[in-house]
């Protein structure tokens, strides 16, 4: 049993905190705010100088070689942080399936560059209707050596600023998934204007001609990709979500403690008090639901219903510490020249991504039923 | 970080396991249903108690100095987890917070003869803090224990003394110097034996379980009962609630209730002959309490951890006090609701489930959030060591 990280985790950990601690004041998220696209490219190039993008990436690929643990440090920080750079869609829910099962040929062509940041890569979890990405509408058809695709995914991140995007197809009798590159001939890209401001694009795919050399695995081997990208990005969302909430909450734990009213801070009212302790609670039960996923993916030990118990928490902790902290700021809170609502906007995308709370119950009660079904008896731990 | 038992721990798990249920004796069962014996002190009770003091489990987690066997706070916790699955009705208190506290502080008689009792599971002692008029603020508490030649005079009145109708001793808080600048400098510790005279018991009969009122009527008390310094009790009581917060809140005996419900729900059929486990909002409430549970089991096997390694924060254990007991009264509507309205019918009547063991627990279940420490004091210790935020008054 150890609850602790290593030297060279907090090392990274240290590196990150600083170099997006000194490019996320208020001021520079407002220059963000107001570019066109919301991705602060001078930090990603920041970040990938430093080495941080390519932290779970192998080192013959340009990375420092850690583990997914490690990889989670740089997310809680991105969390407190909000900046607005593609940590999980690029460097998770894309990179690690690719480095995992893609071939030789695919990793060569993206993670090198993904690592110095010049090469960036997404992934399509899901499609209008349909937020299964192990049952796609989006259609393959065998054509000669190759596919031909069709169908739409949408809610796309940095789908416009990537090179490759990770997709999956269901052709006749099995799933495909696909490393799809977005010049693809037949593919178009409509903006799609999300809560948070990341960039988010539909992909309608008509008629896409794709080659072998793009398949990354296909039928059992791309169900376990799926499951495990899913995992892999429940994780990461709740490891961000661990440091989103803990920067509202002490952000909201300061602005109370200087905030007068009736003489007094509105801190010193134990209704105020009591509130911020709550959210406090809610916040640690998170972080050790996350650090249990995030670790048992880096052990490789099954981690099914530890990613769905932590992607719960997220949903809820982030949906009651966000009107926590709204509410004990008042006005001040919802006032776009303070930081906060940027924390907020974001505690509701990462609520509502890859599995809400409600779908994710529902399908941990179906695992339980089976479970006691089957055996009986639950494995008890 | 590597959140998994050792394959040691393991091993002590499942021993403890095998070795509690051994305990758990059908005659022990049967005199459990007695009110008056459900926290122990039954002839059962007493058998079994003597038998884990004699077979070693008592002294696990004391220090060696003091005779024990320096177990980590971690084994301490797979001990305790397993002994609340059980049911056994350990007094924990007696062991963990007040026994090493009398091998520390006690006079070398009483050491000699109580601390002995305990490690031999052969003595029970029960706490004498609270009173009618001092409970959360406990240093404004009023028995008096005046110096009177070579003993002390005591006179008051405890309240919520658990254990004390079986109890060998009252580990008593009493004020001995009313004119201290600060209220919880004026009180020192003795220890009463139940059988002194001036000293009475009545019971009280709660919502769940029976616990006491105690009465302190001219007691003549040699000084040799006086445990540490007087007037320096307050470090006494608060010296060791780290380790007995970490007995109040512990996942293993609700997660055991999680899994016998489940189990039941998976083995009953409804109207259409299938399980109820089928049922949605059945998975729903248990996926609810899986969740829940899950959080809990981590908070404790951190703070343990963290305890092993001197990093135990203020607020980290104010945050296990209240989770823990809130989530308790949670998990218990949680499962109940799944038993549906016979999960109302109590042990031993016709058509009871599981036992009644949900039924005992609700009703027992709520005690926890306001003693060992209301749990608003915890969230001021929160928002305050946790957050930095400033207190008022």
């Amino acid at each position: 049993m150890d609850f602790s990280y290593s030297e060279e985790q907090l090392e990274v950990r240290a590196l990150a905190r600083q170099i997006l601690g000194d490019q996320t004041g208020n001021e520079r998220q407002q220059q963000i705010d107001a570019q066109e696209i919301r991705f602060d490219e001078k930090l990603w190039q920041d970040l990938a100088d430093a080495g941080l993008l390519g932290v779970a990436l192998d080192s013959e690929r340009g990375g420092m070689g850690f583990n997914f643990e490690t990889l989670a440090l740089l997310l809680e920080e991105v969390g407190r942080t909000v900046a607005a750079v593609p940590v999980i869609p690029a460097l998770v829910t894309a990179a690690l399936p690719l480095q995992r099962f893609g071939s030789e040929a695919q990793k060569h062509a993206c993670l090198p560059g993904l690592a110095n940041g010049k090469h960036l890569i997404t992934a399509a979890l899901i499609e209008p209707g349909n937020e299964d990405p192990a049952r796609p509408y989006t259609g393959a058809t065998a054509a000669g050596a190759g596919w031909v695709l069709s169908g739409s995914k949408h809610c796309v991140p940095y789908a416009q600023q990537a090179e490759q995007c990770l997709i999956t197809a269901q052709a006749e009798d099995e799933l495909l998934v696909f490393l799809l590159p977005l010049s693809s001939p037949g593919l178009t890209l409509k903006e799609q204007a999300s809560t948070a401001g990341e960039p988010q694009y539909q992909l309608d795919l008509e008629s896409v001609a794709l080659g072998e050399s793009v398949l990354i695995a296909r039928g059992e081997q791309a169900l376990e990709l799926v499951q495990w990208m899913q995992q892999l990005t429940r994780a990461a969302i709740a490891a961000m979500a661990t440091g989103l909430c803990d920067a509202m909450l002490r952000m909201t734990a300061e602005y109370t403690s200087q905030r007068e009213q009736f003489g007094v801070p509105v801190a010193t009212f134990q209704a105020v008090g009591h509130r911020a302790a709550d959210c406090y609670i809610d916040i640690e039960c998170l972080r050790l639901v996350s650090q249990e996923a995030v670790s048992l993916l880096s052990l490789g030990l099954d981690a099914e219903q530890a990613t769905t118990i932590a992607k719960i928490w997220t949903g809820d902790v982030c949906h009651r510490v966000s009107q926590a902290s709204q509410h004990l700021h008042g006005g001040t809170g919802v006032d776009r020249d303070y930081p906060l609502f940027r924390y907020c906007l974001m505690a509701r995308q990462l609520e509502l991504s890859v599995g809400s709370s409600a779908r994710l119950l529902e399908q941990l009660g179906t695992d339980i039923a089976v479970s006691f079904t089957s055996s009986g008896l639950e494995t008890i731990d | 970080m590597y959140i998994e038992y050792t394959e040691n721990q393991k091993a002590l798990r499942l021993r403890v396991r095998e070795y509690m249920r051994e305990r758990m004796t059908p005659a022990l069962l049967e005199e459990k249903k007695n009110p008056d014996f459900f926290e122990g002190g039954g002839p059962e009770f007493r058998k079994q108690f003597a038998q884990m003091g004699k077979d070693g489990w008592i002294s696990m987690s004391w220090p060696s100095e003091l005779g024990g066997q320096d177990a980590s706070a971690l084994e301490q916790y797979i001990f305790t987890d397993e002994v609340m699955r059980s049911t056994f009705p350990y007094p924990f208190l007696t062991t963990e917070a007040i026994g090493p506290v009398l091998a520390e502080y006690a006079n070398d008689e009483i050491r000699e003869a109580v601390v002995k009792g305990i490690l031999q599971g052969e003595t029970v002692i029960a706490i004498g803090y609270s009173e009618p008029a001092a409970g959360t603020d406990l240093a404004s508490l009023k028995t008096r224990a005046v110096r009177d030649g070579e003993d002390w005079v005591i006179n008051g009145q405890k309240m919520w003394t658990s254990l004390a109708n079986f109890a060998d001793y009252i580990w008593l808080a009493a004020r001995t110097d009313p004119d201290a600048d600060k209220k919880h400098k004026g009180l020192t510790m003795f220890l009463v034996p139940t059988d002194i005279a001036g000293y009475s018991c009545n019971p009280v009969w709660t919502l769940g379980t029976r616990t006491n009122a105690t009465f302190y009527e001219d007691v003549r008390l040699p000084d040799k009962y006086r445990v540490g310094e007087v007037n320096k009790g307050w470090q006494l009581i608060t010296g060791q609630l780290n380790r007995e917060r970490l007995s109040l809140v512990n996942h293993g005996m609700i997660e055991a209730l999680y899994t016998e419900t489940a189990g039941w729900a998976a083995a009953t059929m409804d109207r259409d002959e299938r399980p109820l486990l089928e049922q949605g909002w059945i998975q729903h409430n248990l996926a609810r309490a899986k969740v829940g549970l899950e959080a809990l089991r981590l908070m404790c096997l951190k703070q343990a951890w963290a305890i092993d390694q001197d990093q135990l924060g203020m607020a980290e254990a104010s945050v296990a006090k209240v989770y823990g007991t809130e989530f308790f009264v949670e998990i218990y509507r949680l499962l109940l609701e799944v038993l549906g309205q016979a999960g109302t019918l109590k042990q031993d009547s016709q058509g009871a489930i599981l036992k009644g063991k949900l039924e005992h627990r609700y009703r027992v279940g709520s005690i926890l959030t306001f003693g060992g420490g209301a749990n608003e004091v915890q969230r001021d210790i929160i928002s305050a060591a946790g957050l930095s935020m400033p207190r008022g008054r």
